[in-house]
């Protein structure tokens, strides 16, 4: 099915926003320009429900589908403004090839020296919480971790899943996979890896009395119940069928030795590791410097970096200055304002990827006027993404017009972000009786990239409406993340700014927490056919 | 046996300063909104996950039964553990306390370096060009913010000309000694002066830029308060009985005039030390100086309380130390104040 004719199947207002989505300029430019059919914008009217014009959408069969169809859903009826795609910015010395991750892990072991020493020291915004791979949720941590220590699968740069201590895995039936564990490698204490270390590391993520830690990464194996040795292999149990379990251990769950755990105290785990990564720990200073030697015995050959340093620095300016001077190798979220200073020095470059957290302003379905699917659709026609994405950003980001970016599964490609139309925008917020609006946008200060720049960006372009006002308040991320952790949706902000990173490059990972009604982060939870769709694609195979 | 007396008084009032400290530390986080399971926890776990988080942390308890838990640990030198990293927080917090009054010393050093002679000349040689240099010089440096400061020297000092390291405490000043005084397993190797040199050359060039960032506010301070007590010094009778003696003028400024001038000065030094200590937040932030200042700040963003309450205490029983050696040495030169 192309474009077109999918799209034909949309009626009403829904077929409005789908279609000048489509046409308008507010694209990224990557899906062509047969969008003559804009016109067909002009039947609204309706009550935005889908079909309730136009002709049926037929039942989505696969999973993909499933997921497609509630992207289309929430574009329609626009429970967030969209806003962007974040990139992950990186400033590295020209001595060095590497290519940027999407998951916004730095892997050492990708690093190509080009010329001069082979030590490297990487610098991000901050250290670790401790080196329990199974204890944290963060990426600094995460990059500190998985130099040491690796997963069952892993993830190559594109953010496919490939093999690590895994050399082959099948689904055996429903609620059963089975991974079937390399030979040959040794923990760096010079233990061999057993298939038992590997059902034991994930019965420690996922079962509270395994392991001595309630891991903040159960709910990332979400389904999982245990793990077991079965001939050689390891078997996964899950409740239903978990079609992202692939996905999900391509992101979380490292492996550990189940001996080495078990006879130490949390304290020495979270100051040492014993993993089978491609480094080796040296010395660990908490909070100043993790140093790391190549691990010569890995199995995926010795990395081409023989010494890694990392070390952090909360200040963007202090870790742009450090890589300026020759005193760091490689540093995380160059702000795009310091972004020419590393670029146009010959001995550093600016390498930057699309990131998998997506930016947006949530809007509470419960209260007036967000309540209003025609004041929320208002919301993002008011916005010039281009113009924000160009001269807050300086291009580094993408435009969405759906929770799930592209290349995920379960991305629609027939979605396009909303283009900027104040006029619509306008007879829309009429249409939705809202008209004279005072609403007041909550953001986060320096959580995400340029968020407070961001806000306010998006509070004048509203405020360009002849019938809306709105407000920037600028709050602490402790206690407006406080209030939207708090399960309770009156605790919730009615309009706020919100990034969200979501590892698994799987549709549902991002909109069954943030967009159903059960969603623990949820602010839309009306949506029948999103919960509904939602809940079939959890039951059908096809993950990432 | 009165200066005794006095510094019983006192230590007993420092005692309940540091008690009430603690105790308006450990109600600030009652008021203060968001929850520390936010940051444990990922952000989408679910409410099972958050209440079991939070039972492991001690949260569930009520405000008093954790209140009386925490001045029970206190009591017997436990300040908890740290939320997010597991770490007894005494073990974090003392970890940060050398590199802070390191830091503190460092720009107390240089602000008197520089301050003192700066506001003498600028004293003795009154309404002419060194003391205008010397005045405008303390009026930039009370005006100039030291997040600005600090950036400028890191781009122009270590960026541009390469003659200071950017950032970091790649080695603490004791640790330097290690070098000179090292035993293994009771018996005392040779002392290797070459590493120590490098160890104490490799420190001073890294504490070089954030002293000076820290102290500029300092020098300023001082060297006005230096000029301005100079001034009035050099107005007293006994300096025009000692002119009139016929004493060398550098000897009356020098020995006589700037010695009565140093008394509030030394004042002002050791509380501004106290000051220094848990004020170096914005530039132990910029020049990565693992100090309790970035510790605060980087635990106030993830509300790690045992964290935040163990750096105030240390900070605040600091304060106290120094004010009550401040008040022992005034006491010690001026006995009617012990009385």
């Amino acid at each position: 099915m192309n474009r077109r004719t999918y799209l034909t199947y949309v009626g009403g207002t829904a077929a409005a926003v789908g279609v000048a989505g489509c046409t308008g300029n507010g694209g990224d430019g990557s899906d062509g320009g047969d969008g003559g059919d804009g016109s067909d914008g002009s039947d609204s009217g309706s009550d935005g429900s889908d079909g309730s014009d136009g002709e049926e959408l037929p039942e989505p069969e696969t999973r993909e589908e499933h997921l497609q169809r509630a992207n289309l859903r929430l574009n329609q009826r626009a429970p967030w403004v969209y806003l962007n795609r974040q990139y992950s910015v990186y400033g590295i010395a020209s001595r060095l090839e590497w290519d940027a991750r999407r998951d916004e892990r730095i892997e050492a072991q990708a690093i190509s020296v080009a010329e001069g020493d082979p030590s490297v020291t990487i610098t991000q915004s901050s250290m670790d919480s401790g080196l329990d791979p199974h204890d944290h949720r963060e990426t600094p941590t995460d990059n500190i971790v998985i130099q040491a220590y690796d997963g069952v699968l892993g993830r190559n740069a594109d953010g496919d899943v490939i093999d690590a201590l895994a050399t082959d895995y099948e689904r055996l039936e429903e609620g059963r996979v089975r991974f079937e564990i390399r030979d040959g490698v040794t923990f760096h204490n010079g233990d061999a890896l057993q298939p038992s270390d590997v059902a034991y590391s994930i019965n420690r993520v996922v079962d509270e009395n395994v392991g001595g830690i309630a891991s903040p990464q159960r709910d990332q194996l979400a389904g999982v119940t245990g793990a077991e040795v079965v001939d050689g292999g390891v078997e996964v149990i899950s409740d239903g069928i978990n079609p992202t379990v692939f996905s999900q251990f391509a992101s979380y769950c490292k492996v550990v030795q189940e001996d080495w755990i078990e006879s130490r105290e949390s304290s020495a785990i979270n100051s040492d590791m014993n993993g089978t990564g491609p480094f080796r720990v040296v010395e660990y200073e908490q909070d100043v410097q993790v140093v790391y030697e190549a691990y010569e015995d890995y199995w995926d050959g010795t990395p081409e970096v023989e010494d890694l340093t990392i070390q952090a620095a909360s200040e963007s300016s202090t870790r742009v200055s450090e890589l300026l001077a020759g005193e760091t190798d490689l540093i995380v979220n160059v702000p795009p304002q310091e972004v020419s200073r590393v670029r146009d020095e010959d001995t550093t470059a600016v390498t930057a990827v699309p990131s998998t957290r997506v930016v947006f302003n949530a809007m509470r379905y419960d209260v007036e006027p967000f309540s209003s699917p025609e004041f929320r659709q208002a919301m993002n026609y008011a916005i010039d993404l281009d113009s924000i994405i160009e001269n807050i950003l300086q291009g580094f980001a993408d435009a969405t017009g759906q929770p799930t970016l592209e290349g995920f599964v379960g991305d629609n490609e027939d979605v396009s972000p909303y283009p900027q139309d104040v006029e619509e925008a306008e007879r829309l917020v009429e249409e939705s009786g809202h008209a004279g609006a005072e609403i007041t946008l909550e953001t986060p200060v320096g959580r995400y990239l340029r968020d407070v720049q961001i806000a306010q960006a998006v509070a004048s372009q509203i405020n360009e409406l002849s019938n809306v006002s709105c407000d920037v308040e600028q709050r602490d991320f402790a206690s407006l993340a406080g209030e939207v952790t708090s399960g309770e949706l009156e605790n919730f902000p009615h309009f706020y700014l919100l990034g969200w990173g979501n590892t698994t490059f799987d549709a549902s990972q991002t909109i069954i927490p943030l967009l159903t009604s059960d969603g623990a982060l949820s602010s839309y939870r009306e949506d029948e056919e999103v919960d509904e769709l939602m809940a079939e694609s959890q039951n059908l195979p096809g993950g990432s | 046996m009165a200066l005794g007396r006095f510094l019983l008084k006192r230590g007993i009032q420092g005692v309940l300063v540091v008690w009430g400290v603690v105790t308006a530390v450990f109600l600030l986080r009652f008021i203060t909104p968001g929850n520390p399971v936010t940051f444990v926890a990922p952000l989408d776990a679910s409410a099972e996950l958050r209440a079991q988080i939070a039972a492991e942390l001690g949260l569930d308890q009520p405000l008093y039964v954790q209140y009386a838990e925490y001045i029970l640990g206190l009591l017997q030198g436990n300040m908890g553990f740290s939320y997010l990293r597991g770490t007894e927080a005494s073990t974090v917090v003392f970890a940060r306390v050398p590199a802070t009054v390191e830091l503190a010393v460092a720009a107390t050093v240089v602000a008197v370096v520089i301050a003192i002679p700066l506001g003498v000349i600028s004293a003795t040689r009154r309404r002419e060009p060194a003391d205008y240099g010397a005045t405008l010089f303390s009026l930039v440096g009370i005006s100039t913010p030291n997040f600005w400061l600090g950036i400028m020297l890191i781009l122009v000092l270590s960026v541009q000309f390469d003659l200071f390291p950017t950032s970091r405490r790649p080695i603490g000043f004791v640790e330097t000694f290690a070098f000179l005084v090292t035993f293994e397993n009771g018996i005392s190797v040779p002392m290797d002066v070459g590493a120590f040199l490098d160890g104490l050359r490799t420190w001073l060039w890294h504490i070089a830029l954030p002293a000076v960032t820290l102290g500029t506010y300092f020098t300023a301070l001082i060297t006005r308060l230096t000029r301005s007590g100079m001034i009035e010094e050099l107005g007293q009778p006994y300096v025009r009985a000692a002119r009139a003696k016929g004493l060398p003028e550098s000897l009356i400024q020098y020995k006589h005039a700037l010695q009565n001038t140093l008394i509030p000065i030394v004042t002002v030094l050791g509380l501004q030390l106290g000051t220094l200590i848990g004020g170096a937040v914005i530039t132990e932030s910029v020049f990565s100086w693992p100090g309790l200042g970035t510790l605060v700040i980087n635990s106030i963003n993830v509300r790690d309380w045992p964290l935040i309450q163990g750096s105030l205490i240390v900070i605040g029983t600091g304060f106290v130390l120094i004010n009550i050696f401040v008040d022992a040495l005034y006491a010690y030169l001026n006995p009617r104040v012990a009385r």
